[in-house]
């Protein structure tokens, strides 16, 4: 069962804990006359109707203490809070993804039953399961739903443009939240990821949030959605090398003893791959001609349809209009760029498999 | 019954006269007949026109002129979303929104008139495109998926009716098409297995008229779902027809639960704006696994293919591909690549790309051109008739995807990530495929929306914050303004007391250009005569 699923039914749960506490200071005196009559019965407590029923249909996913079983089955502690009777009701009996219909349980059965969810919760670990959920990152779970999801995957696993949170570097050496903070309020320079404007309590509550999932995907190492180290071990070294050396052009830019030398130990798995790929934030060289014919050289810093700009060799910035000067832009990392349509996957494997060499 | 005053009755009679040839184009008037032909002093639908061809008739503003174009106003919205809705232009004042947020700006001086803001917790945010108006109605879609009704004159809710049910993955984002007596919804939400659906609700109560469902229900064995209806669609009035892009299936990048073509995802379609009956659907990416929605602009052209005249419809798609089609009956005239693309085994003989089974996502990666983001997305593109030239803002770019068994069968199923793209302006000659001029716009980002003028320029923007007005026959720029933030929208333009706009949008403001005032007054017709 993927994540995708854990989430939404805990986002339930956290709908429900939120109910809870609204509804702890709207106690109506017709809950407490409900409660009273089953508590008044002669016997109630062993032969509720409504738990009998409750037991026959619904304990087997939902819990014999209305628990819930995450990822896949909710809990209805407090169900009544968030949904009235009627909607109850048509739940039965019309079922809903995974959950059947029941249409069979219908007058004393049903009333019995609506009643018996209405009952006050049986006293619970609200803590129950492997990772603790605190009202923090269930505020923290709203938040990146509406504004991370999209990217990182409602479960911070990444994969959709967005890297995986729960394996990040940034995310395991955050100790303070500072370094989170600051990528959550300023967003990425290659400007892939936007700024946010949220306040010190909800990036903490995000942060918050983030951290469980990487301590629940920590957990459970086989449930992790997304790329691991493990799946990148296809491709054949031996054949890695010949590509390197040869077709692929790679040994004219690098060296297995030189720049690559322990490459593997500074990145590994799909970090290693992108890298491999395209590596990102590498700085080109770039040399402009003034209109004086002298030329100036350094680092590329800037550089639009309209305008470029180097740091120079004592790394100040100088831009200049390009419509007043001439420009060549030396960018060795775009042979990258022309591999794309020359690598098969096989390619791709066994380069792998060969960089994965150089520890 | 006495007779009224004949010399007051005739006074009236001419009063009344007067009055209905005002040129003024009032809210409450917004009916059928200015949708099907929009008066200058207009912008009432997202796409400018039922067409979608984002091309204006004006001619104020021209290659020898545009030089001189400046800015008459910015409207700043002091908050943090980008804009990436098309504002409407009626009556003298812009709707635009965000997530959550609709402004009302008096378009002759980007001064603020009314601000609605709704905030919703559920339901994704990430972006807006817009409202729809009819008969000085609003209506305004929202993540968590409401449709709202408002009073253009102040932003008051007349009502509030459900769309779809954020709890269960759905939310929703596009501006709304008013055909007729329809105002027509779309729905998105692929991080779950649900079915995608269009709906339309009658203007004036909100009832619903109508459903097309994209897919079969979830839980249909061996079938998809998915086929979100992301973007505003186009509309054909002499065929009665409105078309519309559907998105990709769910599960996302593993297709084994979903054997075969997934009808109706990544799909154009064609149905009966009265009852939402499907007339034809043709599938721009059979057995998608990469994400690749067709919701893309669906661009309706008249005009010659190869000799014979024909009613086509266009769509530069996100899978890579661009397509014409005859859009009386869906039948396929080209289907070509526009940029990159390494997925597919070519195209069948009814115009359909064969997707590579060696491309679908792997355990260990599959390197696929272009990314997830595709080719193109929802930025809009534009159709020039004098050039015959399909402008779009291209992405040529690379990505790896994976999925293996733990990744399972519900929502996205996998993981991909892009790892290299840039942002092309492209040109491309409909009857060939061939792509006649590219203008790059910057390493790895994407460009802006396109919009083309009759005066022989293109609108559109740059990676790195720059306006662009570009000559169309060519792409060479011919003027350009720093706004500091890419844009992520598309523009539009307008006539207003003889004064040609065009209006941009790039991070949280929105900006109107014109010439000075004192460059118009040169004999310079306005409009290009039909």
């Amino acid at each position: 069962m993927s994540k995708l699923q854990a989430i939404r039914t805990a986002l339930f749960l956290a709908a429900v804990v939120t109910g809870l506490s609204l509804a702890a200071s709207f106690e109506t005196s017709a809950r407490a006359a409900r409660q009273a009559d089953t508590q008044a019965q002669p016997g109630a407590a062993s032969k509720d109707p409504g738990a009998e029923a409750y037991a026959h249909h619904c304990a087997i996913c939902h819990g014999d203490r209305r628990q819930g079983n995450l990822p896949g089955f909710p809990p209805l502690v407090g169900i009544s809070h968030r949904m009235n009777s009627e909607k109850i009701a048509a739940l039965i009996h019309s079922g809903r993804g995974r959950m059947p219909a029941f249409p069979g349980v219908k007058d004393d059965e049903l009333t019995a039953l609506l009643r018996f969810l209405d009952t006050a919760e049986p006293a619970e670990d609200a803590a129950a399961g492997s990772v603790a959920h605190t009202t923090l990152s269930e505020a923290g779970r709203a938040l990146f739903e509406q504004n991370c999801a999209f990217c990182h995957g409602r479960d911070a696993q990444g994969g959709e443009t967005g890297p995986d949170l729960t394996q990040s570097k940034l995310v395991r050496r955050d100790r303070t939240g500072d370094a989170i903070a600051t990528v959550i309020r300023e967003g990425r320079p290659d400007g892939k990821m936007p700024p946010f404007n949220f306040s010190a309590q909800q990036i903490r509550s995000i942060i918050a949030f983030i951290h469980e999932r990487e301590a629940e995907a920590i957990a459970r190492p086989g449930g992790r959605r997304g790329v691991s180290v493990a799946d990148l071990q296809t491709g054949n070294a031996a054949a890695g090398k010949r590509y390197f050396d040869g077709a692929g052009g790679c040994a004219k830019c690098h060296s297995a003893t030189g720049d690559l030398a322990g490459v593997a130990s500074r990145y590994e798995g799909l970090e290693l791959e992108e890298r491999m790929l395209y590596p990102r934030g590498v700085t080109s060289q770039v040399t402009i001609t003034l209109p004086s014919g002298k030329s100036i050289s350094g680092a590329l810093a800037y550089r639009d349809e309209f305008t470029v700009a180097l740091r120079d060799a004592d790394g100040v910035y100088r831009s200049w209009s390009t419509s007043r000067v001439h420009y060549t832009v030396h960018a060795p990392v775009e042979a990258h760029v022309d591999l794309f349509s020359k690598y098969t996957d096989d390619d791709i494997h066994n380069l792998m498999a060969y960089l994965q060499t150089l520890r | 019954m006495k007779l009224p005053n004949a010399r007051l009755f005739l006074s009236l009679a001419a009063l009344a006269a007067c009055l209905s040839v005002m040129p003024a184009l009032a809210a409450q008037d917004l009916e059928s007949a200015q949708l099907l032909h929009p008066a200058p002093d207009s912008w009432p639908t997202y796409n400018g026109d039922y067409s979608g061809r984002r091309h204006v008739r004006f001619t104020q503003i021209t290659p020898q002129n545009v030089g001189d174009l400046s800015l008459a106003w910015a409207f700043q919205t002091d908050q943090t979303a980008q804009i990436k809705s098309s504002p409407l232009l009626v009556d003298g004042v812009l709707y635009f929104t965000v997530p959550d947020n609709i402004w009302a700006v008096d378009a002759r001086s980007g001064h603020l008139i009314w601000h609605y803001n709704r905030p919703s917790t559920r339901g994704d945010h990430i972006g807006h495109r817009g409202v729809a108006m009819y008969k000085g109605w609003l209506y305004f879609t929202t993540p968590d998926c409401h449709l709202i009704s408002l009073n253009a004159k102040d932003g008051a809710v007349r009502w509030d009716k459900l769309i779809a049910d954020v709890s269960r993955g759905y939310w929703t984002t596009m501006a709304p098409l008013v055909v007729k007596d329809h105002v027509i919804v779309g729905v998105s939400g692929d991080l779950d297995n649900l079915p995608g659906y269009l709906r339309s609700f009658d203007p004036e109560s909100g009832a619903v008229q109508w459903q097309w469902d994209a897919t079969p229900p979830a839980g249909t064995p061996n079938a998809t779902t998915g086929g979100m209806t992301w973007i505003t669609g186009t509309y054909d009035p002499e065929l009665n027809l409105i078309y519309w892009g559907t998105g990709n299936p769910t599960p996302v990048l593993n297709g084994k639960t979903r054997p075969g073509a997934d009808l109706y995802t990544c799909s154009i379609v064609a149905l009966d704006p009265d009852t939402g009956k499907l007339a034809w659907g043709f599938s721009v990416s059979p057995h998608d696994t990469h994400d690749w929605d067709a919701v893309e602009t669906p661009v309706l052209v008249d005009g010659d293919f190869h000799g014979q005249p024909r009613k086509m419809l266009m769509q530069a798609s996100r899978n890579g591909y661009f397509f014409v089609l005859d859009r009386t009956n869906g039948h396929s005239l080209l289907s070509l690549p526009y940029g990159p693309v390494n997925w597919s085994l070519g195209v069948d003989k009814e115009g359909h790309p064969i997707p590579n089974p060696e491309k679908e996502p792997a355990p260990d990666g599959r390197l696929i051109a272009p990314d997830e983001g595709g080719l193109t997305n929802y930025r809009s593109p534009s159709f020039d008739p004098a050039t015959g030239l399909f402008i779009v803002d291209a992405h040529p770019s690379f990505s790896i995807y994976f999925a293996k068994p733990a990744d399972g069968a519900y929502g996205w199923a996998g993981a991909d990530y892009g790892v290299w793209g840039k942002g092309v302006i492209e040109a491309i000659d409909y009857q060939t495929g061939k792509i006649r001029w590219s203008h790059e716009v910057g390493e790895g980002g994407s460009g802006a929306g396109v919009m083309t003028t009759a005066s022989g320029l293109t609108i559109t923007g740059d990676a790195h914050g720059n306006v662009l007005a570009l000559e169309t026959g060519n792409g060479k720029t011919l003027w350009h303004a720093g706004t500091g933030s890419s844009m992520q929208s598309s523009p539009i333009s307008y006539e207003l007391d003889g004064r040609q706009y065009i209006v941009t949008s790039s991070g949280g403001v929105l900006f109107a250009w014109a010439l000075p005032e004192d460059r118009i007054h040169l004999g310079q017709p306005l409009e290009a005569s039909h």
